[in-house]
């Protein structure tokens, strides 16, 4: 053998989906220099812009990487390798978290850059901006485990519904608690309760969307 | 070392509208078995039990010694699969497809590889989806048999080819047979295809299998009688006949179990025998299936 299973098959999704990667980090790249021009109207075009790049990598991967696979018949080809459907699973989550991780840390990274250097907004905002962007991230797994345990695109899509709708009721909500904004003007971030109140939320989502598409996974019967 | 490749044993699998009757089936190792059956006759849903891509609800199921699902990663090293449903990535080449297996299997044999690009005419820099659907059964078969398998699964290879494309891949199966360890398990409706390239043929029909043995026996067993009836006479029922269509003076007798003796019998019998014919693989596969419902229904 040369190499582990699991290896070939993140390498081969990497080679295939690595095109979103790039598109990514390029919108994230544009929407965060539109930021930097300065004025309201371009921070709030770049922020939306922004965000809405973390959200269609956090769409695009699974639906391109999992249902499409399972819709175009790919899924054939790859469970005739020397592989299980864990080792599958194990694979596909490793592979399309690692391509959703790396523009989704590098723009938050980026993000996070501007506002400690460029000073355009209060370096306040920071606790927020992550509690925003740690939304795409659990929507990601909600798509990722549709995709995964669902097996169709009705799922992928009803997920993807589903996780487009709520962004703008929970941000509604999020940006007028006064809990979570109070410290958004200030000049340090300000790390209290509520803040990390819903950012353990959110790790937690994800910890258990993660752990319940590995467990329905393992104990499915039929695979293709 | 079992001399079996393939042992399927009291293999059942329910679905809503469908279910694998406990089927038993043996493959010996160096043989191509060809699996015959209609369209939803449980062909496809045997060979996914037998990659471990399906559980079988109960039954034993052992690939190349090892037992399934439980050791379908250990057996699949072994293995090569194509099925008519499977298609390779759209938007990458051949030569992907080649590096990527290649990568995983050390037994890639590259020259092997050369060849049959060559032979099957499809060309390693062409992205998927420019090829035909003939190109694309080749170039799936290519990867499947430069990997030099032990056991070869093919699902309806040659459905949708056209007769030269089809040729050349059963002239490929056959020529994969010199090596004499390797075993092939070949599924399709299309009979003549199967009986092109099997040595040993098994039938399924609506989840059962309904036979299974050398293509020379079914060959010999089989055999159509043409007979004059006189009025007044009736066609005795004998052994190893499994039906009789009358028309007038003149009877057809479809024999599963053919001795030289029969035609001696009907003749003792008031009939006169006019002929007997040998049985094309597909009027066998007809009259089998057919056979084995009325049995089912009766």
């Amino acid at each position: 053998m040369k190499g582990t299973i699991i290896r070939h098959l993140i390498l081969k999704d990497l080679r295939l989906h690595r095109q979103q990667i790039y598109i990514t980090l390029a919108a994230g790249a544009v929407a965060l220099g539109v930021c930097q021009w300065g004025s309201e109207p371009a921070l709030v075009v770049g922020s939306v812009w922004f965000f809405i790049s973390l959200i269609m990598v956090g769409t695009m991967l699974p639906i391109g990487g999992i249902v499409n696979e399972r819709k175009k018949q790919n899924l054939a080809f790859v469970m005739s390798l020397p592989v299980s459907s864990v080792q599958y699973t194990i694979a596909k989550i490793i592979s399309t978290f690692g391509m959703f991780l790396a523009p989704w840390l590098t723009l938050v990274g980026a993000a996070i850059l501007v506002i400690e250097t460029r000073h355009i907004i209060p370096r306040g905002a920071i606790p927020m901006l992550l509690i925003l962007a740690f939304m795409p991230l659990v929507a990601f797994w909600v798509m990722t485990a549709a995709a995964l345990i669902g097996e169709t695109e009705g799922w992928g899509i009803a997920a993807n519904v589903a996780c487009s709708s709520s962004y703008g009721l929970i941000w509604y909500f999020m940006t007028r608690n006064s809990a979570l904004t109070a410290g958004m003007t200030k000049p340090a971030p300000v790390w209290n309760s509520a803040v990390l109140t819903v950012l353990g939320v959110e790790f937690a989502l994800a910890a258990v969307l993660l752990g319940l598409t590995l467990y329905v996974q393992s104990r499915k019967q039929d695979f293709v | 070392m079992t001399d079996l490749a393939v042992k399927l044993d009291g293999v059942g699998k329910k679905y809503r509208f469908f279910q694998l009757e406990k089927i038993c089936l043996k493959i010996p190792r160096g043989t191509i078995m060809g699996l015959i059956g209609p369209n939803g006759a449980g062909k496809s849903t045997t060979i996914r039990i037998l990659m471990g891509l399906v559980h079988q609800d109960c039954g034993d199921v052992q690939v190349l010694g090892r037992r399934m699902p439980a050791e379908q990663v250990a057996a699949k090293w072994d293995i090569g699969f194509a099925s008519e449903d499977m298609r390779l990535y759209d938007g990458m080449t051949l030569g992907w497809h080649m590096s990527f297996i290649q990568s995983i299997y050390p037994t890639w044999d590259t020259a092997y590889a050369q060849v049959l690009l060559k032979r099957f005419g499809v060309r390693a820099e062409q992205k998927i989806k420019g090829l035909s659907h003939g190109q694309r059964v080749k170039a799936a078969l290519l990867l499947v048999l430069a990997r030099r398998p032990k056991l070869l699964v093919l699902d309806e290879p040659t459905t949708g080819l056209d007769p030269v494309a089809r040729h050349e891949i059963l002239r490929e199966l056959t020529a994969v047979m010199e090596d004499e360890d390797r075993t092939i398990l070949f599924s399709s409706h299309h009979t003549q295809d199967v009986e092109q390239i099997s040595d040993r043929i098994t039938f399924i029909d609506r989840g059962r299998i309904i036979d299974s043995m050398d293509k020379e026996i079914y060959l010999d067993r089989w055999k159509r009688l043409r007979l004059e009836v006189p009025s007044g006479i009736e066609i005795p029922a004998l052994p190893g006949i499994i039906g009789i269509k009358r028309t007038g003076r003149l009877a057809v007798a479809i024999a599963n179990a053919f001795v030289p003796d029969l035609p001696n019998a009907y003749e003792s019998s008031g009939a006169r025998v006019q002929a007997v014919e040998d049985m094309t693989l597909e009027e066998i596969f007809v009259a089998n299936v057919e056979h084995s419902r009325e049995e089912v229904e009766a």
